[in-house]
């Protein structure tokens, strides 16, 4: 059963997905109906070391590096406008793999161009982000966007952590202002 | 008081419900406030989900308009009530006929008398429908949602948004060339051609020239707005102002011999094809079941025997209020664009429209725009001169 997350709430990984090695983070959201632009969610993944920065540029995953150097997180393409069933976006960890140096994996999700698009989670139908555990598909944490979020343009929907030898997932379910810039930049990107 | 930006909501603490939609009416184009009963799927389930002007109480009295005046609409809603396949209700508003969009309409809120208002900016709208918000289950407890978010082409997308079946749209006046100074003959010999020609008040009247050897079969089609009728024009088509109405088509005939007459449901009057006075009423439904209204066909074969025909329709049920009915005949030539003529205007309290002349002019089929009102038969018969004698007939 997956945890329907709230703010603040907490998910322990080896309570809900015992040897977890490998999770796939969803992004789903339905394609705008009514007339207008078009939502357009974006899933993003910051690689933070010891710092509570990221390890490099690089350690930020979203549409425009889908990929980290060591290949461990893997963006697997940006959908513009929520169109098909299931995820709309997906980003896989492995979390086994990743170098020592990542202390905390940091996901977050930002409507594109929100603030010209006068947009916010909440104008959204069924968006939501969840963690699955890739080894068996089942969801083990998940935030419904459009309802708790609502006006909201960004938000840091969790993170995984390792902490002694596992990884646990918190769930932060904090709402962001300005977007995926400031957001990038609060977490050590050099943002152009 | 709790309040909303587009995309946020607020729980709903009462199970009953007062909603004030509130806006700034706008001069010359008419705002109507709906609300939509929905279940699961975003979906009606039927006619009675659908309150507005015309059906003000819906689902057992638990959906209630309770005032509709200019620049306010009041709704009260028994959420604790409804029906548990009930998933939204969802609170619209259309300009009607696309007549400008929301942009122009300055202020727009929604109230709710459980402490929750949801301001619209209407500034740079697009749409000409929008859905202002929407109520709807959340874990077992109803919510409010602001939505403020719509539809450019009005009620059409709007109505199909919520799973109401619409009907072949009424087309809207197509652009019509300038007046010509006499009747021009419409481009001949095109297989096929999807213009439509509109006569209006600037272009009131056409001729048809023959394409082959004769006219073929002319067909007249009457359809309207059949009000609260279910299928026949489809819910959308009792998405308006108008309780059920059954408009008969019918003409009055002249034939060149100088037989007189006329073709319709009243008096089982139901005309020949093949023979005098070559024109057939092709049945009269008042089921609303034939969604594509009723029909009157020609004889063209035999166009060179009628000297003239007047198209009318007349409100065999229901009260005259014609502008509502949203009445369109259509005139089909084989070979030729289709020809509409929409009654457009009120006709007060009369129950009669004469809509459209067809004239044999040298051969041609001369058709010319009336959208006359009168009391009945015998006051067209003498408008135009007929010439016959009426006695009341029934159906």
């Amino acid at each position: 059963m997956a945890v329907n997350l709230s703010k603040g709430g907490n998910v322990s990984l080896s309570k809900e997905a015992p040897g977890l090695t490998e999770v796939t983070v969803g992004l789903g959201w339905d394609a705008r109906v009514t007339d207008g632009a078009d939502f357009d969610l974006d899933a993003s993944v910051f690689i933070l070391g010891e710092s509570g920065k990221v390890l490099d540029d690089n350690s930020f995953i979203f549409y425009n590096n889908k990929v980290s150097t060591d290949g461990n997180v893997e963006h697997l393409g940006d959908n513009r406008s929520g169109e098909g069933a299931g995820d709309d976006e997906q980003v896989n960890v492995k979390l086994n793999a990743l170098t020592p140096a990542a202390k905390k994996l940091v996901f977050a999700v930002t409507i594109h161009e929100a603030d010209a698009r006068k947009q916010s989670f909440g104008q959204v139908s069924n968006a939501y982000i969840r963690v699955l555990n890739k080894a068996d598909g089942k969801e083990i944490a998940r935030y419904d966007l459009s309802e708790d979020a609502s006006t909201e343009t960004a938000m840091v929907f969790g993170e995984l952590y390792r902490h002694n030898d596992e990884w646990k997932f918190k769930a932060i379910g904090q709402g962001f202002a300005g977007g995926l810039k400031p957001l990038a930049l609060a977490h050590g990107v050099s943002v152009g | 008081m709790t309040t909303l930006t587009p995309g946020a909501n607020a729980p709903v603490t009462a199970g009953q419900v007062t909603v004030t939609v509130a806006f700034s009416p706008l001069p010359g184009a008419e705002i109507d406030v709906s609300a939509f009963v929905l279940d699961a799927g975003g979906k009606v389930r039927g006619d009675d989900d659908m309150c507005f002007f015309g059906q003000r109480n819906v689902n057992g009295g638990l959906v209630r308009m309770t005032e509709a005046a200019a620049g306010q609409v009041v709704f009260a809603l028994d959420l604790a009530q409804l029906d548990s396949v009930v998933e939204k209700v969802a609170l619209t508003a259309t300009i009607y006929e696309n007549q400008a969009s929301f942009a122009a309409v300055t202020q727009l809120a929604v109230t709710l008398d459980c402490g929750i208002e949801a301001p619209i900016a209407t500034a740079g709208m697009q749409e000409t429908a929008l859905i202002l918000g929407e109520f709807y289950r959340r874990q077992g407890a109803w919510k409010f949602r602001c939505v403020a978010q719509g539809f450019a082409g009005g009620l059409e997308p709007l109505a199909r948004h919520f799973g109401v079946e619409v009907a072949a749209k009424a087309p809207s006046p197509v652009p019509v060339p300038p007046p010509a100074p006499a009747p021009a003959p419409v481009p001949v010999a095109k297989p096929i051609n999807l213009n439509k020609i509109t006569l209006d008040k600037s272009r009131s009247s056409i001729s048809l020239e023959k394409t082959g050897s004769d006219f073929g079969e002319i067909r007249i089609n009457l359809n309207w707005n059949q009000g609260n009728a279910s299928g026949g024009g489809g819910l959308f088509a009792s998405f308006k102002k108008s309780n059920a109405i059954d408009l008969d088509v019918g003409c009055l005939f002249e034939l060149q011999n100088g037989r007189k007459g006329a073709v319709q449901a009243l008096g089982k009057s139901f005309g020949a094809f093949d023979q005098e006075p070559y024109i057939q009423l092709k049945g009269d439904d008042r089921t609303g079941a034939v969604s594509d209204g009723e029909w009157l066909h020609i004889n063209g074969r035999h166009w060179q025997k009628i000297r003239r025909v007047l198209v009318f329709a007349f409100i065999y049920r229901g009260v005259p209020n014609w502008s509502a009915t949203d009445g369109v005949v259509t005139l089909y030539v084989p070979g030729q664009p289709p020809i509409e003529v929409r009654v457009s205007e009120e006709g007060g309290s009369k129950g009669m429209c004469a809509i459209a002349l067809l004239e044999n002019d040298n051969g041609a089929v001369k058709v010319s725009r009336r959208v006359d009102f009168f009391n009945g038969h015998r006051e067209v018969d003498e408008a135009y001169r007929w010439g016959m004698r009426w006695t009341a007939g029934s159906k």
